[in-house]
C-alpha cells in the first residue's frame, strides 16, 4: 500500500519497498526510557536500512531528564550497538540527523506550545508537511496530562497534515479508568487518530493467523465446535518479575497479559471472517468475539479460573528466588503471577467449545502458542488393534520458532497396526531464510502509514476489561484458595489447573 | 552408479538422507524443506562450476530442489551421468538440521539440449519452478524454448550477454509474444534497485514536483563495459515519468539519450569513469538537475568507502537533505536471492524493457532460430 504523499511519486510505484512512510515527525514521550532505546530506535533504524522511512523525518524526544540532544543521541547510538554493532558512524549520523530532545515536565504548558514551534520550523526545514504522531512511552498515569495538552496546544488538529497519537499498553487499570481514558482521549482526539498498541499483533505469526484461517480453504471448514474439542492458548516466560516489581504489584498476570495480548490472540483465533480486509471490519469481528465471553460470576470465576504465585526453586539448573522474595514485592502479596481461564464464547459456530489461556511467570520456558485440539475420530476403527489414539492438534507458534505444527496418527511400518503420532511442521525459519521483522518496526509504520489493523480499537479494550473484571474483583478482594506460593518456579503452575480441564483426555500441553 | 532414471534419482536421494539419519550427526533428525524448484542450465563446462558454486551459496536463501544441467568435460564420459548432494541450511538450528538436495545431470553435448523432459520429471510436484539461464541468451537452444515454454519464470543475466544490444532489443522485441505465460527476470534488474529505491526517495512528499522539471541525468559507470546497468536505469525514468524518445534508434548504449518530457526535452547522459575491470559497468553515481520553478541537484553517488552510498539534494545552493546508507557488494547468489523473494511479475521491469525496446535498433529478427513465427 502506498501512503498517498507518495502516490504523486512515480518512481515509488512497483519498487519491491513499496510500503514506505509518508514525511513525518514523531514525538516521544518518555523518550529517556527503556523503550525508545531497545525497542522503538532499532525498530526505525531497520525501517531506515530497508529504505522504508522517509528522508524528510524528525524524531524529537521528550522526558523530564535533563540531556543534551547530543546526550540523547548518543544513549540511543550506544543502545543500538549492542544489537547492530557494525553500524558505522557516518550511517549513524545520517539517520541520527534530524534526532532532537526537549527536557520538561509532562505538566508543563510550556513545553508543548516550544514543541508546536519547533515542530513547525521542522515542517519548514525538513519538509515533513505538518504529518505528527505522538507516541506515549511512559508510565499510564501521565497519559491524560499529556494528551489534554497536545489538545491545549493545538497539535492535535489534523489542518496541514495528520496528526496521531500512539498509546502503550497497560490502557487503563480496569474497565472505569478504560472508560475514562478513552473518553479523555477522544475530548482531543479523534478514533481514528488513536493507535493503542499491543505489540502483540505486531509480531508475524499473529499476522499469519488470517493469512492461515482465511487464505486456505482447508481450515475454515473445520474450525468451529463441530470439529474442534477445545482450544489452548498459552504464553509462558521463564523469567521473574525483575526489575518490574513495582508496576507488577499493582497490575498481577491477568492485566499484564490477559487483558490485552492473550485476548487478542483468541479474538483472532475465533472471530468470524471480516468482509473486507480493512481495519475498520477486522476490529469489528474482534469486538464480537470479545462481547461474546460468557460473564463470569462468583461461581465460574472460582471453577474457571485459577490463580498462581510463583515460589523458590530452579531453573536451568540455578536456584531462583519466590515472588514474595523478589526486590520490591510485598512479603505477604497475593498478586498473581499465574492465571489459567476456561472461556466460553456464546457464538453459533464456538457453542460448547472451552477456550483455556494461560500464562504465568516462572514457567520452564520462554514460549507463546496457540493450539487446536480436535475431536476423536467418530469410530475407533482401530480400538481392538492399538492401545490410544491422540487427538489431532493443530499448532501456532507465536514465539520463539514461530511456525506451524498439525499432529497427525500414521502407522508405524511393520506387520502390526500400531500407530504414532507425527509432525508435520512449518517453520518461517526453515522457510524463509529472510527472518520476521520485530513487532514495534511494522508498528510504527503501520501508525505512518494510517494503517489501524494492528492497533485496538476503544470499544475493544473496553469488552476486554468488561470480560475480566468479574474474575479481577474477585482475586483482588479475597485470599487465593489454599495458600501462595502455589507453584515452584521451574514447574508448569499449580496442580488446581489441571482440574479446570475436565475431560480426562484435555491436559495442558507440556511445552 | 545406477542408470539415470528419476526413479534412482529419487532413491538416491532418500537413501542419502536415510544414511545421514543414521548417523551421528543428526540425532535428532532432518527436515527437508522445498520451498521452490530451480533448474540452471551452464552452456560450458567451465561455466558449469560457476554456476554450481552460485547454487551452493543460493541454497542458504532459498531452501529447494536445485537442478543443474552442464555439459561433460571429456568426450570418452557416458552420455548422460547424475550425482545428488545434500544441502544443509548453516543458519538453521543445528539440532534441527534442515536441508535440501541438488541433483548435477551431467551430458554430452549431443543430448544436453534435449534433456528438458528428464529435468520435469525430477523436479517437486506442485512448487514453483524457475530457469536460470546465467551464459549468453540463445538463438534457439531446444532445453531453453521448452523451459521457457512451460515453467513459472527464466532468469537471464544481461551482464553476461555478448551482445548486449541485440540481445536486449530481442527480449524487448518478442519475449512477450512467445512467451506470454511466462515471467521473464533479469539479474541486473535486481542489481540496480537500490538506486532507484535511493532516486526515489528524493523525490517522495513535496520533493515530487521536482521531477517534472528534470532537464539532464548524468549516471556514471565503471568503464571497460557496456554500460547495461545504467542503460536500464535511463529506461526505468523515462518509463515511469512518462517520458518519450523521439530520436533515431540507438545501436550503441554510449549514446546520449534524448527524451521528450512533460516540460522540453531530458538529456540522459551515461559516463565511463575509470575502475577496475571487476568493476565495469557498476553504477558510481547518478546526478538529476532539475530547471525552472523547482531548479534543484539530486545526486546517490557512491563515497570513497565503498560500502557506503550517499543521497542529497540540493535547493537554492543549499543542502536540502542528505543520507547516508550501507552497500554491500551484491554476489550472484545474494541477487537471485532477492529476485527470488517475489514470485509475481513485475510490471516496471516490463514496461521498462519495452522503453528499452523502443530507443534501440530493431533487432535481427531473421537469426530466430526455431522460426516460432
Amino acid at each position: 500500500m502506498l501512503s498517498s504523499a507518495l502516490l504523486e511519486n512515480p518512481l515509488r510505484q512497483g519498487l519491491s519497498s513499496g510500503r514506505v512512510a509518508p514525511p513525518c515527525s514523531l514525538v516521544i514521550y518518555g523518550a529517556s526510557g527503556d523503550l525508545t532505546a531497545r525497542k522503538l530506535v532499532p525498530a526505525l533504524f531497520e525501517l531506515y536500512e530497508k529504505h522504508l522511512l522517509p528522508v524528510s523525518f524528525n524524531l524529537i524526544g521528550i522526558s523530564r531528564s535533563a540531556i543534551s540532544d547530543e546526550d540523547f543521541r548518543k544513549k540511543l547510538k550506544e543502545a543500538l550497538l549492542q544489537s547492530k554493532p557494525q553500524v558505522s558512524d557516518a550511517i549513524w549520523n545520517s539517520f541520527s540527523q534530524n534526532f532532537h530532545y526537549h527536557a520538561g515536565g509532562y505538566d508543563d504548558f510550556k513545553v508543548y506550545q516550544a514543541l508546536a514551534v519547533k515542530l513547525n520550523e521542522l515542517d519548514e526545514k525538513n519538509g515533513t508537511v505538518g504529518n505528527r504522531i505522538f507516541y506515549l512511552s511512559t508510565p499510564p498515569n501521565v497519559f491524560e496530562e499529556i494528551i489534554s495538552n497536545l489538545g491545549a496546544a493545538g497539535l492535535a488538529k489534523e489542518e496541514k497534515g495528520f496528526s496521531r497519537v500512539v498509546i502503550e499498553k497497560p490502557f487503563g487499570h480496569d474497565l472505569d479508568s478504560a472508560k475514562e481514558l478513552n473518553q479523555k482521549v477522544r475530548e482531543v482526539f479523534k478514533e481514528n487518530q488513536i493507535y493503542r498498541i499491543d505489540h502483540y499483533l505486531g509480531k508475524e505469526t499473529v499476522q499469519n493467523f488470517l493469512v492461515m484461517r482465511f487464505a486456505n480453504s482447508i481450515f475454515e471448514p473445520i474450525w468451529d465446535r463441530r470439529y474442534v474439542d477445545h482450544i489452548q492458548i498459552t504464553a509462558s516466560e521463564d523469567l521473574g518479575v525483575g526489575t518490574r516489581a513495582g508496576y507488577y504489584e499493582s497490575s498481577g498476570i491477568l492485566r499484564d497479559m490477559f487483558q490485552n495480548h492473550l485476548f487478542q490472540v483468541m479474538c483472532l483465533m475465533a472471530m468470524e471472517p471480516p468482509v473486507i480486509f480493512e481495519a475498520n471490519a477486522i476490529r469489528d469481528e474482534k469486538l464480537k468475539i470479545l462481547q461474546a465471553i460468557r460473564p463470569f460470576d462468583e461461581q465460574t470465576v472460582r471453577t474457571n479460573a485459577i490463580r498462581g504465585q510463583y515460589g523458590p526453586g530452579f531453573l536451568a539448573g540455578q536456584k531462583v528466588p519466590g515472588y514474595r522474595q523478589e526486590a520490591g514485592v510485598d512479603p505477604q502479596s497475593i498478586t498473581p503471577t499465574y492465571a489459567a481461564i476456561k472461556i466460553f464464547l456464546d457464538t453459533w459456530r464456538w457453542h460448547g467449545v472451552p477456550f483455556f489461556l494461560r500464562s504465568a511467570k516462572r514457567l520452564p520456558k520462554r514460549t507463546t502458542e496457540a493450539a487446536i485440539q480436535f475431536k476423536e475420530p467418530p469410530n475407533l476403527l482401530f480400538k481392538n488393534n492399538m492401545t490410544e489414539l491422540s487427538p489431532n492438534v493443530l499448532i501456532i507458534r507465536i514465539q520463539p520458532d514461530e511456525g506451524i505444527t498439525l499432529k497427525f496418527e500414521t502407522k508405524v511400518p511393520g506387520m502390526s497396526m500400531e500407530a504414532r503420532t507425527v509432525n508435520m511442521d512449518f517453520r518461517y525459519g526453515t522457510s524463509f531464510a529472510e527472518g520476521t521483522s520485530e513487532a514495534y518496526e511494522r508498528l510504527l509504520l503501520d501508525c505512518m502509514l494510517g494503517d489501524a489493523t494492528l492497533f485496538i480499537r476503544g470499544d475493544e479494550t473496553e469488552a476486554a476489561w468488561a470480560a475480566l473484571m468479574p474474575v479481577l474483583n474477585l482475586w483482588e478482594t479475597t485470599q487465593p484458595e489454599g495458600t501462595f506460593p502455589n507453584y515452584e518456579a521451574g514447574s508448569w503452575g499449580p496442580a488446581e489447573a489441571d482440574e479446570m480441564m475436565e475431560k480426562p483426555w484435555r491436559k495442558w500441553r507440556k511445552l | 552408479m545406477s542408470v539415470p532414471t528419476a526413479q534412482n534419482i529419487e532413491s538416491d536421494l532418500t537413501g542419502l538422507w536415510k544414511i545421514d539419519q543414521d548417523s551421528h550427526l543428526s540425532q535428532s533428525g532432518i527436515r527437508r524443506i522445498y520451498t521452490t524448484n530451480l533448474v540452471a542450465y551452464a552452456s560450458d563446462h567451465e561455466d558449469g562450476y560457476r554456476v554450481e558454486g552460485i547454487l551452493g551459496d543460493l541454497v542458504q536463501y532459498h531452501p529447494g530442489r536445485y537442478i543443474l544441467v552442464r555439459p561433460a568435460a571429456d568426450t570418452a564420459e557416458a552420455p548422460l551421468r547424475y550425482y545428488v548432494s545434500g544441502r544443509c541450511l548453516s543458519w538453521a538450528d543445528p539440532e534441527k538440521r534442515v536441508c535440501c538436495d541438488m541433483v548435477k545431470l551431467v551430458a554430452q553435448k549431443e543430448i544436453i539440449e534435449n534433456l528438458y523432459g528428464f529435468t520435469f520429471s525430477i523436479l517437486v510436484p506442485d512448487l514453483p519452478v524457475e530457469f536460470w539461464w546465467p551464459g549468453d541468451m540463445p538463438y534457439y537452444n531446444s532445453f531453453f524454448e521448452h523451459m521457457a515454454e512451460q515453467l513459472n519464470r527464466v532468469w537471464v543475466d544481461s551482464s553476461k550477454f555478448k551482445d548486449p544490444v541485440q540481445s536486449l532489443a530481442r527480449l524487448g522485441a518478442f519475449w512477450h509474444k512467445r512467451y506470454p505465460k511466462t515471467n521473464l527476470a533479469d539479474m541486473n534488474w535486481i542489481r540496480i534497485q537500490r538506486w532507484q529505491a535511493l532516486i526515489a526517495e528524493l523525490f517522495d512528499g513535496e520533493w515530487s514536483k521536482y521531477l517534472k522539471e528534470i532537464k539532464q541525468v548524468t549516471i556514471e559507470y565503471g568503464e571497460g563495459g557496456t554500460p547495461l546497468r545504467s542503460f536500464y536505469l535511463a529506461c526505468w525514468l523515462a518509463a515511469q515519468l512518462g517520458w518519450r524518445h523521439h530520436q533515431p534508434r540507438l545501436s550503441k548504449l554510449t549514446d546520449p539519450l534524448v527524451f521528450e518530457g512533460p516540460n522540453g526535452s531530458v538529456e540522459i547522459l551515461l559516463k565511463p569513469v575509470p575502475a577496475p575491470d571487476h568493476r565495469a559497468d557498476r553504477i558510481f553515481a547518478v546526478g538529476i538537475v532539475t530547471q525552472g520553478e523547482h531548479a534543484g541537484i539530486f545526486t546517490v553517488v557512491r563515497d570513497e568507502d565503498p560500502h557506503l552510498v550517499i543521497a542529497r539534494s540540493e535547493v537554492n545552493h543549499q543542502l536540502a537533505f542528505s543520507r547516508v546508507v550501507t552497500f554491500e557488494h551484491l554476489h550472484s547468489d545474494d541477487v537471485l536471492a532477492i529476485g527470488l523473494k517475489h514470485f509475481e511479475a513485475d510490471p516496471v521491469w516490463k514496461k521498462t524493457l519495452q522503453m528499452a525496446g523502443s530507443i534501440l535498433v530493431h533487432p535481427d529478427m531473421s537469426l530466430e532460430k526455431g522460426s516460432k513465427g
